[in-house]
């Protein structure tokens, strides 16, 4: 009977364990002897990934060249100032063999590219190859929209009329004789950047589509002539404008130049002297940043990085430090309560 | 308007039957002006029209200041040379949020309307042009002469004419006025009784020209002054001329009165106070937290635009790559642009989602506490209701409960449990009341059942006529009183002033001896069948300082009796001498008293014929006295009769409490709840209650006013406070040093704190350290004024509970109201925030759902806090190292989906469902509550401390991925992906630290935001985006390249560890020291609930009272003659000097 008016009440509430907070539920409990252990493991874990990180690391080798020559002992001292084309040359020895593939990175310090008016000082849309935006690019690129006689920039903005413009080459010295170290260019972009990002516009010859059209005001040549030997890599979807253009994250950084994977180099650098030739183009005194060329081998965990296997060393001796005072306090409060 | 009427303050005008004058003068309202002077009869508790709606709603919306901070942040993003993110991450949230609030206004608005024109469409008869039509209330106008009905409500207050009754009485239930069920007698003017009682009535009352001149509306409900001039005549009119809305007709034909007060101006109304918009602590303290972060991010972007300014002029100066970019060449104006926009970076520290999601929350949680089946009241099919969905979170940090008595802690039904007749106790109180076995009553034909006591003893004895004395206490139960008879539908209905008398009139016709009638000089009474009728002589009335009554009357067979009834102290001392069975009537006393049963002794007295003669002549003679020469003759005269007194028994009643009161009220002391009584009721009734629903300890000390006040006026009140307890405890037995104190104070008192505002506090710091605190004979107003008091003098929450019209004011001036839906017709529980059934349902009210919510919303707010902030604070360390240029540190999409898809869901699910200990150990363990009292969770402590976790973790999202990605060749995107990683990582385990509580809905929505991260990340980055707007998904292809490289995961993970470490720590710190307290819990768990007293035998602790509700008591009305003067009744006592202990 009581069944019955249960089922006749509208108002009477579901007894279900939802409405009745009654849901089956996991309730860890945790003591001590959970806890203590697993701070202990987690603290060994970590220390464990560190020590890996840190040997990886370690058995990387680097080779780190700095070439702003603000020393006037440096070779590259007089380029410094120079407003002509300048070239100098520094010269390494390399004492065991540098194993490969070797990538060749050059790096720039205290410039912030990751500021954000000349992070978004480009337009997308031209770059994706729309001729419509060669006409009119985006606002967003001023000052460098348009040039003096209000023609349009292509590529518009700060980024790309700051592109790095430095070039190296690299000879082995054998029998005192110079051997150019063949540096390959291919694939040092992002696939993505290579074939989504950017685009050419479909207009054969390139040259074409840029009439009516002004280079960035700092470039020597314009962008349909950065490499004129190769139509894949020509205009945006040119390596070395695609690396510059993806934004380093902080001021002091490294972007890829070429990697050694050709003729006598594939398996590395040998061990001997090397010669490296500047074309020392790119003004960085100003504002006191600093330009280096770095060879570098990578590992399982990319390049050289003493930071991350450090941290994660400090962070787990953290925990198990942790778990040791946590055992003195329990043994304490043990105690107490015994006596 | 005379001069004078304006010097006595009677200044409201009411001319009788002139529509068109007072029509002419009713207010009326445009925009924020009003005119006019007579308020409509229309209640209007709604808001909006419907072209108010969109205007007014915004309005409302944008006051609060988080709306407007967001508004201006949509507002800024929209200006392309600050904007940092895009305008669309703002506004579809903001959006979502006003339009969500809107609809849920517009839904209550909705159903107020619906309530209003119930009320305003209710019917009653309106005389228009003699004779009376229906008409709507909200059609009525000062000035109409209405016709009320039998059971009707009053639509407005009205001044009584006449009615259908003798005397042109009529009796009124005022339950929605102050919650009691007897009914209440009303009498008109003798002058319009006279003139206006004619058949048919219609047309004399469509005469009637009086003109009522009386005081501007107020709120007092017990107290009328006015006159009524007509026919050249002036008559005093009093409370008692007055019928008020919201009382209704009972037994009474018709009554017609004269409308006085009408829609707002009426007392009940003007008793209402004002609605006010009640917002928990926890959120105010949260709201200041917000106002923090605000300021502080303002603060944050002023710093940065100085470093932006300065790094400007160094670009112009030095970096030619970036020269250019510096606007206008002006790097203050640049640093300005950059202020912007790092407010619009920083704004998502202060999250919109969070006030849709807490009040989310806030209606899961209310829904709750309807679902809870233990409490549904299976008697009235109502489940507990939540109907302000604002505020669960606070029931779990209530530290004063202000109660009503009557209908909340009593269910106003009286029963005679026991009785002592000649020595002999008959009935057993030990037995509960609902368990008692019915008698065999079959016999007596006017049995209707009903009796609570078991007794075949006594019947026999009565049947059988035995004792003579047992005869005599029934005659006295049948003839001493009040009480009225009626005949309804074949049954013998009561009608009395007092509950009490209805009861034992109602218990002695159960018994045989059944009161049929009374006539001015007959009562009629059937005993055992056989129907006797005795001449009553003389009714010597009740007052609440004589605490007794008697009636003189000649029985049949021509013997003068004088039966008496009253408090025990005071027919004790009035017997004569060697009165047979004292003793043992007294040791009953004890017993009774023990029990808390409230007694009345019963006595008899056979009256000599010259005695009575001479009695009768002095009282005849005191007729042509003046009152007050004439009060004293008389107090003289009664107590020349009552005396000599042989006393014949003992009567004990149980004001039966609701259902597990005391139970209630112990265990909320113990989880540090502060229990206060409000009531209009009596003195002695209250402490009577007080004592049996275990309110009051049985050996605690009643402080009262006299003492109080000198406490109170005393240099230092602490100190004699002190004082006074500790020569208490000198004074007594060692038993009393546990003993504590209960303030005791009635209305008229507490009208002087109103003049010594300054007692206020110390008043309030002595409360504190007593048990308890009753209020008696306090109006709706003083009982919110004591709410007010409260909430002035403490930080503590303050809930009120009640169930009448007049504790609609105290429920709303309390942090939260509770409404008891008892009854019909529940103004308390329209008024309310909750509304339950039973008083005992405060336990899981408070205890769990209350306590709960408070640990469910504090966690929440807490994380959500530590989530937001740790987010957005990172952009001020980045700004460090992109030149203070506001770049953002994630992608756009990300900021936008964060707090919504990839953090939301498993603390809302904590939110929903969290429960620390069960719904069983929260009421076995109420010391769990005191937690929430003490605001351990909500301290702003707490939220600061969270607040710097916050921004610990901010700096270990930047400076870890930082330090790992310095001097590499890893470019911005894919750091903002790592970071973005690190802190969905890191809020994540902080919210698996937090939750202690594992459905499966909780591990749901852990995995579901965590691979929903993934997902969106690898959407948003994604080709087919790119392609369709270049310039939003600008992040194309970083996610496939940065979730497969370890360095980013690795990164990932360190840096989130390395976040929430803090957390993790101090919480295994409190599981490691956690064993210890819990040890400590358990060993001082409490003495279960001692719910018997422990009574000292031998303490004098008996409570004899006799409950009338409101002063004298009626027996004036029924020796009154037709022109009797109402106006001479005499003054109730203000002030009981009696006492009892």
């Amino acid at each position: 009977m009581v069944k019955e008016e249960q089922e006749e009440s509208p108002n009477r509430p579901d007894n279900t364990a939802f409405t009745q907070q009654r849901l089956p539920a996991w309730q860890p409990i945790l003591s001590a002897s959970i806890v203590i252990p697993m701070f202990v493991l987690i603290g060994a874990a970590f220390i464990g990934v560190g020590v890996a990180l840190f040997i990886a690391s370690r058995d990387i080798q680097l080779q780190e060249l700095d070439y702003t020559g603000d020393d006037s002992a440096h070779p590259c001292y007089k380029c410094r100032s120079s407003t002509e084309k300048c070239t100098c040359s520094m010269t390494f020895s390399i004492p065991n063999l540098f194993k490969g593939p070797v990538f060749f990175y050059y790096g720039l310090t205290n410039y912030f590219q990751n500021q954000r008016k000349y992070g978004a000082s480009k337009d997308d849309n031209q770059l994706y190859g729309d001729l419509d935006y060669f006409k009119d690019p985006s606002s967003s690129c001023d000052p460098y929209t348009r040039d003096s006689r209000n023609i349009p920039i292509v590529p518009c903005g700060a980024l790309a009329n700051s592109m790095f413009n430095d070039t190296f080459s690299l000879s082995h010295v054998v029998n005192g004789t110079q051997k150019i170290v063949p540096l390959n260019g291919k694939g040092i972009a992002w696939w993505t950047d290579y074939n989504v990002k950017f685009r050419n516009p479909s207009v054969t010859p390139l040259i074409n589509a840029f009439n009516g059209t002004k280079k960035p005001t700092n470039w020597p040549k314009p962008i349909y002539e950065l490499d004129t030997t190769d139509v894949y890599n020509n205009g945006f979807i040119n390596q070395d404008f695609l690396v510059w253009m993806r934004r380093a994250a902080l001021p002091d950084f490294r972007k890829l130049y070429r990697r050694i994977t050709h003729d006598d180099y594939v398996n590395g650098l040998p061990a001997g002297n090397y010669t490296l030739t500047i074309e020392y183009n790119y003004p960085v005194y100003s504002f006191n940043g600093r330009k280096k060329v770095v060879l570098s081998n990578v590992s399982w965990m990319g390049g050289k990085n003493d930071f991350l296997g450090i941290a994660y060393i400090v962070v787990g001796s953290m925990c198990v430090v942790m778990s040791i005072v946590m055992l003195i306090v329990y043994a304490k409060f043990k105690f107490a309560e015994d006596d | 308007m005379s001069k004078e009427d304006v010097e006595s303050g009677l200044t409201w005008e009411v001319k009788a039957n002139s529509r068109h004058y007072h029509k002419h003068k009713q207010r009326k309202s445009f925009l924020c002006f009003t005119w006019g002077r007579y308020s409509d009869n229309v209640v209007r508790s709604h808001k909006y029209s419907l072209l108010t709606f969109l205007p007014l709603t915004l309005f409302e919306q944008f006051q609060r200041a988080a709306n407007i901070y967001f508004l201006l942040m949509v507002v800024l993003q929209c200006v392309p040379a600050i904007s940092s993110i895009p305008w669309y991450i703002t506004i579809i949230p903001l959006l979502v949020v006003l339009s969500v609030r809107g609809f849920k206004d517009l839904a209550g608005d909705l159903a107020r309307r619906r309530c209003d024109s119930e009320i305003n469409s209710r019917p009653c008869d309106v005389l228009f042009s003699q004779s009376f039509m229906t008409a709507q209330w909200k059609d009525l106008c000062v000035g109409d002469v209405l016709r009320i009905r039998r059971d009707q409500i009053m639509p407005a207050d009205l001044l009584l004419l006449s009615s259908s009754e003798p005397h042109s009485l009529c009796y009124v239930e005022t339950a929605d006025i102050d919650g009691e069920t007897n009914l209440k007698y009303r009498q008109a003017l003798g002058a319009t009784h006279n003139e206006l009682t004619s058949h048919p009535s219609e047309e004399a009352l469509g005469a009637f020209n009086g003109v009522v001149l009386c005081e501007e509306p107020n709120n007092r409900l017990y107290t009328f002054r006015g006159q009524l001039q007509w026919q050249g005549e002036c008559f005093l009119l009093e409370n008692e001329h007055i019928l008020l809305r919201g009382t209704v007709l009972r037994n009474t034909d018709f009554a017609y009165g004269l409308t006085i007060y009408t829609g707002t101006d009426t007392k009940i109304l003007r008793n209402c106070g004002k609605l006010r918009v009640k917002r928990t602590q926890l959120e105010e303290v949260f709201n200041k937290v917000v106002i923090g972060i605000v300021l502080s991010v303002l603060l944050a972007a002023v710093l940065l635009a100085i470093g932006a300014g300065v790094s400007s002029y160094q670009a112009m100066t030095k970096t030619s790559f970036l020269s250019a970019l510096v606007i206008d060449g002006k790097p203050a104006y640049n640093g300005f642009l950059v202020y912007w926009s790092y407010i619009i970076l920083l704004s998502p520290a202060m999250p919109i989602a969070l006030y849709i999601t807490f009040e989310l929350i806030h209606t899961i949680h209310s829904k709750f506490i309807g679902w809870d089946l233990e409490m549904y009241w299976q008697q009235t099919d109502k489940p507990a209701e939540a109907r302000n969905t604002s505020l669960s979170e606070e029931l779990g940090q209530v530290g004063y409960l202000l109660s009503d008595k009557t209908g909340t802690l009593t269910q106003n039904r009286l029963l005679l449990r026991q009785c002592c007749i000649a020595g002999e106790v008959y009935g057993d109180a030990s037995v509960s009341a609902e368990d008692v076995k019915p008698m065999d009553l079959s016999w007596n034909p006017f049995s209707s059942g009903g009796l609570r006591m078991f007794s075949p003893t006594l019947v026999e004895t009565l049947r059988g006529q035995r004792c003579p004395v047992t005869t005599q206490f029934l005659s006295a139960l049948a003839l001493c009183h009040t009480v009225m008879a009626e005949w309804k539908e074949g049954s013998l209905v009561y009608q009395a002033a007092s509950p009490d008398e209805e009861t034992l009139v109602g218990a002695a016709r159960e018994l045989g001896w059944v009161f049929l009638s009374r006539t001015r000089d007959f009562v009629v009474v059937s005993e055992l069948g056989a129907t006797r009728q005795y001449q009553l002589l003389a009714l010597l009335d009740f007052t609440s300082k004589r605490r007794r009554m008697s009636v003189l009357v000649r029985d049949p067979q021509g013997g003068l009796k004088l039966y008496c009834k009253g408090a025990d102290v005071v027919i004790l001392e009035r017997l004569q001498k060697n009165c047979p069975h004292k003793e043992s009537n007294e040791i009953a006393l004890e017993l009774f008293a023990e029990a808390c049963l409230r007694t009345l002794c019963v006595a008899v007295r056979s009256v000599p014929e010259a005695l009575w003669e001479q009695w009768s002549r002095t009282l005849a003679l005191s007729a042509a006295m003046a009152t007050c020469e004439r009060d004293t003759l008389l107090e003289k005269l009664y107590d020349e009769m009552e005396r000599d007194l042989l006393l014949l028994g003992v009567t004990a009643i149980e004001d039966r409490l609701q259902e597990g009161v005391p139970e209630t009220i112990a265990l909320l002391q113990e989880a540090g709840i502060r229990v206060w009584v409000l009531t209009g009721d009596k003195k002695e009734t209250a402490v009577n209650i007080g004592y049996s629903c275990k309110l009051l300890h049985p050996e605690s000390r009643l402080l009262e006013w006299q003492e109080l006040r000198e406490i109170l006026q005393s240099a230092d009140p602490q100190v004699s406070f002190f004082k006074a307890k500790q020569t208490e405890l000198w004074a007594t037995h060692k038993e009393m040093a546990r003993a504590k104190t209960s303030v005791v104070l009635t209305g008229p008192e507490l009208a002087e704190f109103e003049e010594r505002p300054e007692w206020g506090a110390s008043f309030m710091s002595l409360a504190e350290q007593c048990q308890s605190v009753l209020c008696c004979r306090v109006t709706p107003a003083q009982k919110a004024e004591i709410v007010e008091l409260v909430r002035k003098h403490t930080a503590s929450i303050t809930m009120s509970i009640g169930d009448g019209a007049n504790d609609v004011n105290m429920i709303k001036t309390a942090h939260i109201g509770v409404g008891l839906a008892g009854r019909e017709g529940g103004q308390a529980v329209h008024n309310a925030d909750f509304a339950v059934s039973q008083f005992r349902f405060l336990q899981r009210l408070l205890l769990v759902h209350g306590r709960w919510s408070y640990r469910r919303i504090s966690l929440f707010l807490c994380y959500f806090l530590f989530k937001t902030c740790g987010f957005a604070l990172v952009h001020i360390w980045f700004g460090i190292l992109n030149g203070f240029s506001a770049q953002s540190l994630y992608e756009t999409w990300f900021i936008a989906l964060y707090t919504v898809f990839y953090t939301a869901t498993p603390v809302m699910c904590m939110a929903f469902f969290e429960q620390d200990v069960s719904a069983e150990s929260s009421l076995k363990l109420p010391e769990l509550y005191k937690s929430g009292q003490k605001k351990e969770l909500s301290s702003p402590r707490k939220l600061i401390t969270y607040l710097l976790y916050a921004v610990y973790m901010s700096l270990v999202l930047f400076f870890i991925p930082c330090g790992v990605f310095y001097n590499t060749d890893y470019d911005y995107q894919t750091m903002a992906v790592t970071v973005s990683m690190a802190a969905t990582f890191a809020v994540t385990i902080e919210i698996v630290i937090l939750t202690k509580y594992w459905t499966k809905f909780n591990i749901a929505a852990l995995c579901v935001s965590v691979v929903m991260f993934f997902i969106c990340s690898r959407i948003t980055h994604s080709t087919r985006l790119f392609q369709s707007s270049p310039a939003d998904y600008f992040f194309l292809g970083v996610s496939e390249k940065a979730f497969i490289d370890p360095m980013v995961w690795l990164t990932a993970l360190l840096t989130a560890w390395a976040a929430v470490l803090p957390s993790v720590t101090s919480h295994a710190f409190s599981v490691i020291l956690s064993v210890h307290n819990k040890h400590k819990i358990h060993n001082s768990s409490p003495p279960p609930v001692e719910l018997r007293s422990r009574f000292a035998r031998g303490s004098s602790l008996r409570r004899s009272s006799y409950a009338i509700s409101q002063g004298a008591g009626p027996g004036r009305l029924i020796n009154s003659t037709t022109s009797i003067q109402r106006a001479e009744v005499l003054k109730e006592e203000k002030v009981s000097t009696s006492k009892k202990l």
